[in-house]
C-alpha cells in the first residue's frame, strides 16, 4: 500500500520536476544561459494562474492558460531585460559573461520574488484542481488531478521530443546547441533561434508553474527552492542533456518522495542535495553530460 | 618597500577612519547599530572580493564560510562556555575546513559548475542547521551566553577596529608580492605556471584566507548580536547582498566592496519605509550597475578614465 | 659559443589525443648557444611538441631531459623552475598590472609567505625592461602598449626567468620589418648568453637567418633535418609543402570578363586588437571564376574570408553583385549566396551526415529542390551516401571535409569559399577532393574562392592566383606564371 503510494506520488512529482528541468536545460543547451530566475518565472505563472482562476472565478482552465501566458511573458522579460543586454554588452569582458548572467538572473529572480510577495503576500495558495475527483490506482485513492498532471507533463515532453527531432525548427535548435557558428554559416539568424528557444522555455516553465500550483500549491517564498531544484536536477543529469534531465528528475523525485514518506517530510530535500555534491566531486559533467 | 597606498589615498583613508571613530559623539544610537553591522558586512565583502580577485573564483555562497564560522563559534560558546577568543579561533578552524572542501572541486571544475557548487553548499548548510535544531536552534536560531560588550559605543569601536585591521591586512595582501602571484594564478593559470608558480597551492591559499576572514567576521557578528540564526548569517539573501556590495563597490579592489557594503546597508535602512520593496529597489539598482557599470563605484573612479 | 653536450635532449616523444596521433617519435637535441628551428604547417604537431617540453601537455611516451635530468610528465611550474622558459605566440600579460609589475612577477620565487619582494627585484626588473626596450613605459598598463610592445614584454618575462632553454612560438608573427630585426637581435642575445633556443614556426624563410639548424615536421612526424638551406631544398619537404608537379588549367576568358566583378574586395584592413591581420587587401572575383588565394598559415587567408562572410569587422569596402556587404549579418550574407566552408568545418558532430546535409538545404524553395540537390551531391561524394546515418564526428578527416563541402553546396551558393580544405588530409583524399572540384568547375556555373597553402592542389583548379603574405597581397596573376615564378622562393 505504502509502496504503491510512493510509486504514484513519486511518479507525479518527478514528472513535474522533469518538465521544469527540461525547460532549464533547453535554455542552457541552446543559448548557454543558466537562468537563476527560473523559479521566479514558474512562480509568476503559478500565482497569476491561481489569481485569475480563483479571484476572477473564471475556473482553472482559463486560469491555467493565462498563467502560461504570464510565464511566457516573464521569460521574454528575462531575456530582453537581463540576458540579451549582458550578451551584447561591450563593457562586460567576454570571459566574465557567464558569471554576469548568473548574477544578473539571480538578482532578477529576487526582484520577481519580492514583487510577487508584495502583490500576493507569501501565503501558500493552491489552484482549484482542473480535474476534480479521485481515482483508484493500484489500490490507492489518488486525486485525478495528480494523475492528469503526470499525463500532461509526459504529453508535453513527448511533443517537445517531436519538435526537436521531427521538425525543421527543432533541428535548428538542436544544431544551435551543438555549434552556433555552423548555423550562422548556413544562413540561419541566431537571434531568431534564441527567440524561439526562450518562447518554448516560457511555455514549459509557465506550464510547470501552473501545474505545481494545481498539485502542491506555491508561495512566493518558493522561488529560490524551485530554481535550486531545477538546477540540481539539471546538473545531476548533465547540463544540456534533455534525457539526462528527465532521468535525474525521476531520481530526485523518487529520492524526495521516499525520504518524505519513510524518514521525515522535513528532510525531503536532503538526499538529493547530498547526491548532487557526490556527483559534483566524482563526475562533474553529470550522468549524461556533454560539455 | 612599495607604499601600499600612494599619496592622497592614504590621507583620505585615514580621514575616513578618524571620522568613523568619532561616530558615537555625533550619530544616533540607531545609526551606530546599522553601521556596526555594516562594518562586519564590509569584512564579508572584502573576503569575497579576495577570492574573486585572487583565485578568479566566483563564490555564490559566501555565507557557507561565514555560517560555518558563526555557528562554530556560537556552538562552542554555548555548549562548552569557552571564552570568546577561543570560540572565534574554533569558528575560524571550522570555516577553514569548509574552505578546503570548496577548494577541491573549484580546482577541477570550470565556470558555472563551481558557482553551482557554492550555491548548493549554502543550501546544504541551511538544511543541516535546521535538522540539528537541538544544537543549533534550528530556524529560530540560538543565543550565545557571551557578548563582546553591552555598550553600543564599544561594540561600534570593536566593529570599526576589526574592519580597519582586516582591511589593512587584506589590502596589503593584495598589493604584496604574494598578492601579485595570486592575481596571476587567478587571471591566467597557464602563464602563471609557465612562470614557475604552483597555481594549485596559491588557489588553495586564497580559499583559506577568504575562509578564515569570513569565518572570523561571522563569529564576531554573532558575539555582537548575541544570537546566531540562519537569517542573519546563512540565508541566500545575505549571500546575494554580499555579492551586490562587492559589485557595487568595485570588484578586485578590496576596499571597494567595503565601501559598497556600508553604502548598501545604509541604503537598506533608508529604504525601510518601503517595506519589502526595498529589496526590490536595491536588487534593481544592483542589476542596473551590473549592466552599465560592471566595474562598480570604485572601479569606475579608479580606472574609468584609463580605458 | 657552442658547448658540446646538449642542454636539451628530446627522445622518441609521442602524443595522441583520442584517436589522433599528434606527435610521433620526435627526437632532437639542442646545445647551449644553439638555435633550432622546428618548422611545420598547422596540424604538423610542432606546437604540441613545444607544449610537451613545457609540460602543458603530458607525453604518452618519450623523454625530455634538461642537463640529463628527466622532466617528462612533470607539472609546468616545476619544469619552469628547472630552467625552461616559453614565449607564447599570443601575448598574455596581466592586464591590471603595470609593465614593471609584470616583469617583477617573473622574478618572484614560488612562495606563499613572502609578502615583500627582495629589494634587488626592482632593480633587476628595470634593467631587463631597458634591455628589451620597454624602459620608458614601465608604469603603463599593457592595454596601452602597441602590439610590438606586448611582444617585448613577453620576451622580458622570458629573460627574467633566466632559463637554460627558451621555447619561442612564432616569434615574428604580426611584426613589421624593423620590429622583426629588433626581435631577431633579442633572440640572438639568448644565443650569446649560452642558452639553448627552440624556435617554432610555420615558415622556414622567416627564421632562416636566425637558426643554426632546422627540423621539419608534417602530420606529427619528422620529415627532414639539417641547415635551413638543406631543409628548404629537401625533396620531401617541398613535396609536402608545395605538393608535387604543378599542373594548370586556367580559363582566361573568365578572368578577362569586363564589367563589375561579382565579388570586389577594396582595400580592406583588419585588426585583431593591436595585430594587423590584413593590410590594404584588394581582390576581385568574376562570375564563374575559380580564384585561388595562396599563402602559408598566418598569412591572413582565413581573416580575408571571414571579412567577406561578415564574421569580422573591417575597414574598407566589400561589394557583392554591385551592392556593399557592410552592415549585413553573417547569416544574411550566407543566404545572399556567399557560403563559406571554413578551415574548422563547423559540422554538427552529434548529428548524422543526412541531418547535416538537410540543414544545409533548408533555405531551398521546395522539398523537390532539396531532393534533387541532395541526389547530385551524393553522386559527387559517394562516400557520404554510404555513411548517411552516421554521426558526423565518427567520420574520418577526409570524409568530414567532404561533408562540409557538400553541406555548403546544399545551399546552392553563387560563391563558394573554401578555406584550407586539404589541411591534415592524406594524399589519397586529396585526389578525391580534386576530382570533385574539377566536376564542379566543368558542370556548374559556380564561382569559387579557394584558400590554400598546398599549391599543387590549388593550382589545377585556378583561373587566377593571388599570393597573400603577412597580411598583404604580394602577387597576382595566372597560374602558369605563378608556377614559373614563385615555385622556388615559396618556402
Amino acid at each position: 500500500m505504502l509502496a504503491s503510494q510512493i510509486l504514484i506520488d513519486g511518479f507525479a512529482i518527478s514528472a513535474l520536476y522533469g518538465l521544469g528541468a527540461v525547460g532549464f536545460t533547453l535554455i542552457f543547451g541552446v543559448s548557454g544561459v543558466l537562468n537563476l530566475a527560473h523559479g521566479g518565472v514558474m512562480l509568476v505563472a503559478a500565482l497569476i494562474g491561481w489569481f485569475v482562476a480563483s479571484e476572477y472565478g473564471t475556473g482553472p482552465f482559463l486560469g491555467a492558460a493565462l498563467g502560461i501566458l504570464a510565464g511566457l511573458g516573464m521569460a521574454y522579460l528575462t531575456y530582453f531585460i537581463v540576458v540579451r543586454p549582458i550578451q551584447r554588452s561591450r563593457v562586460i569582458p567576454a570571459a566574465e559573461q557567464e558569471i554576469f548572467i548568473l548574477t544578473g538572473t539571480l538578482l532578477w529572480g529576487i526582484m520577481i520574488q519580492v514583487g510577487m510577495d508584495y502583490l500576493f503576500t507569501d501565503n501558500p495558495v493552491t489552484m482549484r484542481p482542473m480535474f476534480p475527483g479521485v481515482v483508484n490506482l493500484l489500490g490507492v485513492r489518488t486525486p485525478r488531478n495528480e494523475l492528469m498532471i503526470a499525463v500532461i507533463c509526459w504529453v508535453v515532453i513527448g511533443l517537445l521530443w517531436l519538435l526537436v527531432n521531427r521538425t525543421r525548427a527543432g533541428k535548428q535548435l538542436a544544431a544551435a546547441s551543438i555549434n552556433p557558428r555552423g548555423l550562422t554559416l548556413l544562413g540561419f539568424e541566431l537571434s531568431n533561434i534564441y527567440l524561439l528557444v526562450w518562447s518554448i522555455y516560457g511555455v514549459l516553465a509557465g506550464l510547470a508553474g501552473v501545474l505545481l500550483a494545481s498539485f502542491l500549491g506555491v508561495s512566493s517564498g518558493n522561488a529560490g527552492q524551485l530554481t535550486a531544484s531545477a538546477f540540481s536536477i539539471v546538473v545531476l543529469g548533465g547540463l544540456g542533456s534533455v534525457s539526462g534531465s528527465l532521468v535525474a528528475a525521476y531520481v530526485v523525485g523518487y529520492l524526495e518522495t521516499v525520504t518524505a514518506y519513510l524518514i521525515a517530510p522535513t528532510l525531503r530535500p536532503i538526499p538529493a542535495l547530498l547526491l548532487l555534491v557526490l556527483v559534483m566531486y566524482v563526475r562533474p559533467q553529470g550522468l549524461f553530460g556533454r560539455r | 618597500m612599495k607604499r601600499l597606498i600612494q599619496g592622497p589615498g592614504l590621507w583620505i583613508a585615514l580621514l575616513i577612519v578618524v571620522v568613523g571613530a568619532s561616530g558615537p559623539w555625533w550619530l544616533s544610537a540607531y545609526i551606530l547599530g546599522v553601521l556596526t553591522s555594516a562594518y562586519y558586512f564590509a569584512v564579508f565583502a572584502m573576503s569575497w572580493d579576495l577570492l574573486f580577485g585572487f583565485a578568479g573564483e566566483v563564490n555564490f555562497g559566501p555565507t557557507f564560510l561565514i555560517g560555518l564560522g558563526a555557528y562554530g563559534a556560537a556552538i562552542l560558546n554555548s555548549t562548552m562556555g569557552y571564552p570568546i577568543p577561543i570560540c572565534l579561533v574554533f569558528g575560524v578552524a571550522v570555516a577553514l575546513v569548509g574552505g578546503l572542501l570548496l577548494a577541491v572541486p573549484a580546482l577541477r571544475l570550470r565556470g558555472p559548475y563551481f558557482g553551482l557548487i557554492t550555491l548548493v553548499s549554502v543550501l546544504l548548510l541551511r538544511n543541516a542547521i535546521v535538522i540539528f535544531a537541538g544544537v543549533t536552534g534550528g530556524e529560530i536560531g540560538m543565543t550565545v551566553p557571551d557578548v563582546l560588550s553591552i555598550d553600543a559605543n564599544v561594540n561600534y569601536w570593536y566593529a570599526l577596529a576589526f574592519m580597519v585591521v582586516c582591511a589593512i591586512i587584506l589590502f596589503g595582501l593584495s598589493r604584496s608580492a604574494v598578492g601579485l602571484i595570486l592575481q596571476a594564478s587567478g587571471q591566467d593559470a597557464i602563464e602563471a605556471a609557465a612562470l614557475g608558480f604552483n597555481v594549485t597551492k596559491h588557489k588553495l591559499a586564497a580559499f583559506c584566507v577568504s575562509a578564515a576572514f569570513s569565518g572570523l567576521a561571522g563569529g564576531m557578528l554573532v558575539f555582537y548580536l548575541g544570537t546566531a540564526s540562519v537569517d542573519t548569517v546563512i540565508d541566500l539573501s545575505i549571500a546575494v547582498q554580499i555579492i551586490i556590495a562587492a559589485v557595487l563597490g568595485g570588484r578586485r579592489t578590496i576596499l571597494g566592496p567595503a565601501l559598497g557594503a556600508i553604502v548598501l546597508l545604509l541604503a537598506d535602512e533608508a529604504l525601510r519605509p518601503l517595506g519589502q520593496l526595498n529589496t526590490f529597489v536595491v536588487s534593481g539598482v544592483a542589476l542596473a550597475v551590473i549592466l552599465f557599470f560592471p566595474d562598480g563605484l570604485l572601479g569606475y573612479l579608479l580606472h574609468g578614465k584609463e580605458e | 659559443m657552442l658547448s658540446n653536450t646538449p642542454i636539451l635532449e628530446v627522445e622518441h616523444l609521442n602524443k595522441r589525443f583520442g584517436g589522433l596521433i599528434a606527435v610521433k617519435d620526435i627526437s632532437f637535441n639542442i646545445r647551449g648557444g644553439e638555435i633550432l628551428g622546428l618548422i611545420g604547417p598547422n596540424g604538423s604537431g610542432k606546437s604540441t611538441v613545444m607544449k610537451l617540453v613545457m609540460g602543458i601537455e603530458k607525453p604518452n611516451a618519450g623523454s625530455v631531459r634538461l642537463h640529463g635530468k628527466e622532466l617528462a610528465g612533470w607539472p609546468t611550474h616545476r619544469i619552469a623552475r628547472e630552467g625552461i622558459g616559453i614565449v607564447f605566440q599570443h601575448s598574455r600579460p596581466l592586464h591590471r598590472q603595470t609593465v614593471l609589475e609584470n616583469i617583477k612577477l617573473a622574478l618572484l620565487p614560488d612562495s606563499l609567505l613572502r609578502l615583500v619582494a627582495d629589494h634587488s627585484v626592482d632593480g633587476t626588473a628595470r634593467a631587463i625592461a631597458e634591455r628589451v626596450g620597454l624602459g620608458d613605459v614601465l608604469n603603463r598598463r599593457p592595454s596601452t602598449l602597441p602590439f610590438a610592445g606586448l611582444r617585448r614584454l613577453e620576451l622580458a618575462k622570458a629573460v627574467a626567468r633566466d632559463p637554460k632553454v627558451v621555447l619561442v612560438d612564432e616569434p615574428f608573427a604580426g611584426l613589421t620589418g624593423p620590429e622583426v630585426a629588433m626581435f631577431s637581435d633579442l633572440i640572438d642575445g639568448f644565443r650569446k648568453d649560452g642558452r639553448a633556443v627552440l624556435l617554432v614556426d610555420h615558415n622556414v624563410k622567416s627564421v632562416a637567418a636566425l637558426v643554426d639548424r632546422v627540423l621539419a615536421m608534417y602530420l606529427g612526424e619528422h620529415i627532414a633535418e639539417g641547415t635551413a638551406d638543406e631543409v628548404m631544398r629537401d625533396e620531401t619537404v617541398r613535396r609536402v609543402y608545395l605538393g608535387g608537379k604543378i599542373e594548370t588549367h586556367a580559363r582566361p576568358e573568365l578572368s578577362a570578363r569586363q564589367g563589375e566583378p561579382a565579388l570586389d574586395v577594396r582595400g580592406i584592413n583588419v585588426f585583431y586588437g593591436k595585430a594587423q591581420a590584413l593590410d590594404q587587401v584588394s581582390i576581385h572575383v568574376h562570375e564563374g571564376e575559380f580564384v585561388s588565394v595562396v599563402g602559408l598559415n598566418g598569412a591572413g587567408k582565413t581573416t580575408l574570408f571571414n571579412a567577406v562572410s561578415g564574421l569580422v569587422p573591417f575597414d574598407g569596402d566589400i561589394h557583392w553583385g554591385g551592392a556593399s556587404l557592410r552592415g549585413r549579418t553573417p547569416a544574411s550574407i550566407a543566404r545572399g549566396g556567399i557560403v563559406q566552408c571554413p578551415e574548422s568545418r563547423e559540422l554538427f558532430g552529434d548529428m548524422s551526415v543526412r541531418e547535416n546535409l538537410d540543414l544545409g538545404g533548408q533555405h531551398l524553395p521546395s522539398a523537390a529542390a532539396r531532393a534533387t540537390q541532395l541526389k547530385w551531391l551524393l553522386e559527387l561524394f559517394p562516400i557520404l551516401a554510404e555513411r548517411h546515418a552516421q554521426p558526423a564526428r565518427t567520420l574520418s578527416g577526409g570524409e568530414q571535409q567532404m561533408l562540409a563541402i557538400a553541406r555548403a553546396l546544399m545551399m546552392q551558393p553563387k560563391l563558394l569559399i573554401l578555406d584550407e580544405p586539404t589541411l591534415g588530409l592524406a594524399p589519397v583524399i586529396l585526389e578525391q577532393l580534386s576530382k570533385a572540384l574539377t566536376r564542379l568547375r566543368e558542370t556548374t556555373p559556380i564561382t569559387v574562392l579557394l584558400g590554400e597553402q598546398n599549391v599543387t592542389f590549388a593550382l589545377p583548379h585556378a583561373d587566377r592566383v593571388y599570393v597573400l603574405e603577412h597580411a598583404r597581397i604580394v602577387w597576382e596573376g595566372d597560374p602558369a606564371r605563378f608556377a614559373a615564378e614563385m615555385g622556388t622562393g615559396y618556402l
